[in-house]
C-alpha cells in the first residue's frame, strides 16, 4: 500500500533558492518512499553540508544533519546498528566526492545496504560558488575568480571501482523518472548510488536547465534491450564494458537511468550475520546490554583465554 | 628468603618479531603459578622485525605497581641486547648469554640507533676496550655482574636432534632456554617453569613439548657447569587463585564488553589497536548464567567495524550512538586530532560516545610506540565551539577496568562524548589481577533517559531542568539529530532567544554532571591526608607514585598524593581543598607543558612550583620519582627531569 507523499514533508520552510533542483530531488524522495510504503519511522536519512544538507529538515523520518563530507560514515554507523531502518545518505559533489571522497570509496567495499544520493551540480552553493570536484577543467562558472584547473571526476566510475553493487544517474527535474531510480536503489540489497544532475541556477550558469536538457537521454529508452543487471561473474565480463562505455559518455550526449546493478555480491549486514551471533535479530541498537542492570557476561569466564588457574 | 622479602626485577630483550614478547609472557606465567603478584612492560620500536626491544619484569607477593633499573638478572641473547643493557643489571646480579654473541662487533650491529652506538663506542674507546659484545660483558663482570653463558648453537641443535623439529623451528626456543636460565638460577623451579610454558603455548601442544624440553637441557646445563641455584624462593601466598594477566588493552576492552558495549569501531593506530581487535576476537559475548537466565539467551554480539580514517570511526560511532547503539571508538593523538570536529558534533547534537584515547609520545608521529601523557589539554579542548564534555584518565589496571563501564554510563546517561584517557605505558604493560580486582557486579549498567516507547510529539532536545532530554533511539519514533543550532524538535534556528534557551539547556547539563559525578570519582587523595608534602600526578603514573611514597616513607618523608581522575567537569574545590593545605606541592606528568598544572592553574589559580617530568618516552620508575622528590626537598629546584631506561 502506497502512502501520501506529503507524509513525509515537515513544515519547515524549505529555503533553496527559486529554481534549485534540489526541489526535484526532495520530490522525488518523498514520492519514492511513499510508494515504497516506508514508515518515517523507519527511515533513517542522513545529510552532510551544503544546500542539500539541509533535506534532513524536510523529509519526516530519523534524520541527522551530520558534517561535510560524513553522511556515508553517519549512515554506515546508523545501519550498523539498527539493518531494520531504510537507510540513506545525501550530499552535494563537494561533501560526496571532494570532502568525503574517502568514504564515498571505502562504502562500496562494504556493500551495505545504504543509498547514497549525490547531489550534482558542479558547484559549492552554499559558499558562493567555488568549483566542485565534477566541474571540467578550464570552465569558468560565474562566481569563479578564474578558469577552474581540476578536472572533473567521474562519480559513476569511481562508484564502480568502489564496489557499489547499484549505479544510476537521474535529472533533477525529472521527478517521475528520479522517483523511480531511486526507488530501485532503496529496494536493492547492497550500496546504491544515484547520482543526480542538478543545474544550480545561482551559480552555475553553464550547465543550466536547458544545457542539460539538451543532452540528456535515458539508457532504456534508447536501448529497449538495455541490461544492466548482473548475476555472476561471467555475465559481468560480458557486460562491463558496454557499461563502462556508457559511464564515460559525457559531452554532446549524456545517458541517465540505471548503468549497472550486480545481484551476486552479499551485503554487509549478511557478513556480520555469518560471524556475530544473533546479529539480525539483536543488533548494536535493540539488543540488551544489561541483565536488569547487571552485566551480560562474567569477564572471568567471558575472557578465560587470559585467566591462569593455580593449583 | 621469606615470602615478604621477594621483589625479583628481571629482564629479556632481544630483536623484535623474536618472540621477547613470549618470553616475557612465560616468565610472568611462571610467577603467577607460583603463587605471585607480578607487572611485567613491554619496550619496543615502531618496527615490526628486528630492532630491540626488552620486556622488564617485577615480582612480588603484593601487586608491584612499578618497574625500576637496575635489574636482579638479565637474559640477553643476542648482541645488540648485551650492548643495550649490560649496564642494566645491579652488582650481585646476573646476565645470561649466548657465548655464540660474544665477538659481535658493536658497529655491524644495524637495527641499532646510530646515536646510542657513538656514546657506546666513546665509551669502549676510553676503557680501551674493543667495541665487541664480550668487551661490554666484562665491564659488567667488573661491576660485580656474573656471567652465565650458553653455548646456544649447540643446544639448539640438541634440541633439534632430540625433537626431530627442523633447526629453524628448533631455534626459536632460544628465548625459552635463556629465560629458563635465568629463572632457575633466580629460584624458580623447573616445575614452574614447565607448567608456565604449557599454560602459554595450551593450543599448541608440539611447540609446548620442545619448549619444554628446551628448558629442561637449560636447566641441565645450569646444573652441570653453574651447579645450578642456590636455593629455591618460596611459593608466594597467591596459590590457589584465579589470576587474569591482562595488558591495559585488554583490561579496557574486557570493561567495556563487560559494561554492555554493543559496537566500537576503530582505525588502525598504536597503542590503541590492540584493544579492538581484542574485543574483535571476542566479539561473540557467551552469557552469564545471572544474564541467561533473566534473556534467555546464551550468546550475543558486538561489532566490531574496522573504518577507512577516524573519521570515519567517530562519525560511525555517533550515527549508532544516535540509533540506540552503546558505542565506543579508540584512537591514539593524531587519530583523536582527525576526530575533533566530529567531538564537537556529538556534544551539540546529544549523542553518546566513548573515545578511548591511547596517549603516546608526539608532537606530531613523534615516538608512536613509547610513553607520553600530552594529550590531556587535547582531551580537554577538543572540538570547537564552547565545548564541555567529560574527560575521566584511568591510573591503573583496576580503574580502567570499571571506568570503561563508567565511560559508557556516563556517555548514555548524560548524552555526550566521554574522554576516557590513557596511554602506551597502561596499554602495554601487563599485571596481575585477582577476582577481588575484576568483581562485574560492582558496578551497575546504566542508560540514563533512553525511552523506548517515546509516543507522539518526542521532542529530542526536550529543555529539562537538568538539562537531559529523554532520548529515544532511531527507529522508534521520528526526529531529527543535528549539529546546527535547533529548537526542541530539532529543526535548525538562528532565534537568538532560542540560542539562549540552548545553551543555557546544555550548560545545566553540564552543571548536573558536575553535581552528580561523587567527589571520589573526581579525585582520590593517597596517603595521609595530613602529609606536609603533596605529589600531585594522573593517569599511569598513580601505582609508579604509589610505590615512590613508599620508598619515601622508608627514609622518613612523609608525602600524600592527589590523583585527579576527572578533569572536565574540572574538580575545583576538591584539587583546591588538598593543595592549600599542603606545604610543598610537586607536580609528576610526563609531558613538557606541564598540563595537568596548567589546568590546575587554569581552573583554581593555584600556582604549583615543583615539577618532576619525564620525557624520554620510557616507562617511568618509582626510583625515579623517590629521587625527584628528595631532590627538589632538598635543594628547592623547581623542576626535575628524569630519564631512566634504555
Amino acid at each position: 500500500m502506497a502512502r501520501n507523499w506529503l507524509e513525509y514533508k515537515t513544515d519547515a520552510w524549505v529555503q533553496w533558492c527559486p529554481g534549485c533542483g534540489n526541489f526535484g530531488i526532495l520530490n522525488a524522495l518523498q514520492r519514492a518512499l511513499a510508494e515504497l510504503d516506508i514508515p518515517p519511522e523507519r527511515l533513517a536519512l542522513v545529510s552532510g553540508i551544503g544546500c542539500s544538507g539541509r533535506i534532513c529538515y524536510y523529509v519526516k523520518g530519523n534524520t541527522m544533519h551530520s558534517l561535510h563530507g560524513r553522511a556515508i560514515p553517519a549512515a554506515t554507523g546508523i545501519k550498523i546498528a539498527n539493518p531494520d531502518l531504510v537507510v540513506i545518505a545525501e550530499g552535494g559533489d563537494g561533501d560526496m566526492l571532494g570532502i568525503g571522497v574517502e568514504h564515498f570509496v571505502s562504502v562500496g567495499r562494504r556493500n551495505i545496504d545504504i543509498t547514497v544520493i549525490v547531489h550534482d551540480n558542479s558547484v559549492y552553493g552554499l559558499t558562493k560558488g567555488q568549483a566542485g570536484p565534477t566541474l571540467p577543467s578550464w570552465w569558468r562558472t560565474k562566481a569563479l575568480p578564474g578558469p577552474n584547473l581540476h578536472d572533473n571526476l567521474n562519480p559513476l566510475l569511481l562508484a564502480l571501482a568502489s564496489g557499489y553493487t547499484f549505479i544510476a544517474r537521474g535529472y533533477a527535474y525529472h521527478v517521475s523518472q528520479t522517483k523511480e531510480l531511486i526507488k530501485k536503489a532503496i529496494e536493492h540489497k547492497g550500496t546504491s548510488l544515484v547520482q543526480i544532475l542538478q543545474p544550480c541556477p545561482t551559480y552555475n550558469n553553464i550547465m543550466t536547465k536547458q544545457w542539460y536538457e539538451e543532452r540528456i537521454y535515458y539508457l532504456d529508452e534508447e536501448d529497449p534491450n538495455w541490461d544492466p543487471i548482473i548475476s555472476s561473474m561471467d555475465e559481468f565480463k560480458q557486460k562491463i564494458g558496454l557499461i563502462m562505455g556508457k559511464m564515460v559518455e559525457w559531452g554532446d550526449r549524456i545517458p541517465l537511468g540505471v548503468f549497472y546493478v550486480n545481484i551476486s555480491k552479499d551485503t554487509f549486514e549478511q557478513r556480520l550475520e555469518k560471524v556475530i551471533a544473533n546479529y539480525r535479530e539483536l543488533p548494536p541498537a535493540k539488543r540488551p546490554v544489561s541483565a536488569n542492570g547487571k552485566p551480560l557476561i562474567d569477564p572471568w569466564e567471558m575472557f578465560r583465554d587470559k585467566v591462569i588457574r593455580t593449583a | 628468603m621469606s615470602v615478604d622479602n621477594v621483589d625479583l626485577k628481571l629482564l629479556i630483550g632481544g630483536p623484535q618479531g623474536g618472540g621477547i614478547e613470549s618470553a616475557g609472557q612465560i616468565v610472568l606465567k611462571s610467577f603467577v603459578l607460583k603463587g605471585y603478584h607480578v607487572i611485567g612492560t613491554r619496550e619496543y620500536q615502531s618496527n615490526i622485525i628486528g630492532a630491540h626491544s626488552y620486556f622488564t619484569v617485577r615480582v612480588r607477593a603484593n601487586r608491584p605497581g612499578a618497574i625500576h633499573f637496575p635489574v636482579d638478572a638479565a637474559t640477553l641473547l643476542d648482541a645488540e641486547s648485551i650492548f643495550t643493557h649490560f649496564t642494566d643489571i645491579k652488582s650481585g646480579g646476573f646476565i645470561v648469554y649466548d657465548t655464540g654473541a660474544v665477538n659481535q662487533k658493536l658497529r655491524l650491529i644495524a637495527p641499532m640507533p646510530k646515536p646510542l652506538k657513538q656514546r657506546l663506542n666513546k665509551f669502549f674507546q676510553e676503557k680501551g676496550l674493543e667495541p665487541v659484545a664480550g668487551s661490554a660483558l666484562k665491564v659488567a663482570e667488573e661491576n660485580g655482574v656474573k656471567l652465565i653463558g650458553l653455548p646456544m648453537k649447540e643446544l639448539i641443535r640438541k634440541v633439534a636432534h632430540e625433537t626431530g623439529a627442523p633447526l629453524s623451528r628448533a631455534s626459536k626456543t632460544i628465548n625459552t632456554m635463556g629465560l629458563t636460565a635465568m629463572l632457575y638460577l633466580s629460584g624458580v623451579e623447573l616445575a614452574w617453569i614447565e607448567k608456565a610454558i604449557n599454560v602459554h603455548f595450551a593450543a599448541k601442544k608440539k611447540v609446548a613439548d620442545m619448549n619444554v624440553y628446551a628448558a629442561k637441557l637449560a636447566a641441565e646445563y645450569i646444573d652441570e657447569v653453574y651447579g645450578g641455584p642456590c636455593c629455591f624462593i618460596p611459593e608466594g601466598p597467591h596459590l590457589g587463585k584465579d589470576v587474569m594477566l591482562a595488558t591495559g588493552n585488554e583490561i579496557v576492552a574486557m570493561g567495556k564488553a563487560t559494561g554492555g558495549l554493543t559496537m566500537q569501531t576503530y582505525y588502525p593506530i598504536t597503542p590503541a589497536s590492540d584493544e579492538a581487535l581484542f574485543l574483535e576476537g571476542h566479539r561473540n559475548l557467551e552469557l552469564a548464567p545471572w544474564a541467561e537466565e533473566v534473556l534467555n539467551l546464551k550468546k550475543l554480539g558486538a561489532v566490531v567495524l574496522q573504518t577507512e580514517d577516524e573519521l570515519s570511526a567517530i562519525i560511525g560511532a555517533l550515527g549508532a550512538g544516535a540509533a540506540g547503539a552503546r558505542v565506543a571508538t579508540s584512537t591514539s593523538g593524531p587519530g583523536f586530532a582527525l576526530m575533533n570536529e566530529a567531538i564537537s558534533l556529538g556534544i551539540m547534537a546529544e549523542i553518546p560516545v566513548v573515545i578511548t584515547l591511547w596517549m603516546r609520545g608526539g608532537p606530531s608521529t613523534g615516538l608512536p610506540t613509547r610513553e607520553g601523557q600530552q594529550d590531556l589539554l587535547h582531551a580537554m579542548f577538543s572540538g570547537h565551539g564552547d565545548n564541555p564534555k567529560i574527560v575521566l584518565a584511568s591510573g591503573d589496571h583496576v580503574e580502567a577496568f570499571y571506568d570503561a563501564i563508567k565511560a559508557l554510563n556516563w556517555a548514555e546517561k548524560y548524552q555526550t562524548p566521554v574522554i576516557h584517557v590513557l596511554d602506551k605505558y597502561l596499554a602495554s604493560t601487563v599485571t596481575s589481577l585477582h577476582r577481588e580486582d575484576i568483581d562485574p557486579l560492582k558496578i551497575r549498567i546504566e542508560r540514563g533517559k533512553l525511552v523506548e516507547n517515546p509516543g507522539p510529539g518526542y521532542l529530542r532536545y526536550k529543555i529539562t531542568e537538568d538539562g537531559i532530554s529523554p532520548r529515544a533511539p532511531m527507529g522508534k519514533t521520528i526526529m531529527t539529530v543535528t549539529g546546527l543550532e535547533h529548537t526542541e524538535d530539532g529543526m535548525p534556528t538562528e532565534d537568538p532567544v532560542v540560542r539562549e534557551e540552548m545553551m543555557a539547556k546544555r550548560r545545566r547539563k553540564f552543571e548536573t554532571i558536575a553535581n552528580e559525578i561523587p567527589s571520589e570519582e573526581k579525585v582520590v587523595l593517597h596517603g595521609d591526608p595530613d602529609a606536609k608534602i603533596t605529589i600531585v600526578s594522573w593517569g599511569s603514573t598513580k601505582p609508579i607514585i604509589l610505590e615512590a611514597l613508599k620508598l619515601l616513607e622508608a627514609e622518613g618523608i612523609k608525602a600524600n598524593f592527589l590523583q585527579i581522575r576527572v578533569f572536565y567537569p574540572f574538580p575545583r574545590e576538591e584539587v583546591l581543598d588538598v593543595l592549600t593545605r599542603a606545604e610543598t606541592v610537586i607536580d609528576v606528568e610526563q609531558n613538557d607543558l606541564l598540563q595537568a598544572a596548567f589546568l590546575i592553574r587554569g581552573f583554581t589559580g593555584f600556582e604549583i612550583k615543583h615539577f618532576v617530568k619525564k620525557l624520554t618516552g620510557r616507562a617511568l620508575w618509582d626510583t625515579e620519582v623517590a629521587h625527584a622528590v628528595k631532590r627538589i626537598l632538598e635543594t628547592g629546584e623547581r623542576e626535575v627531569v628524569v630519564n631512566g631506561g634504555a
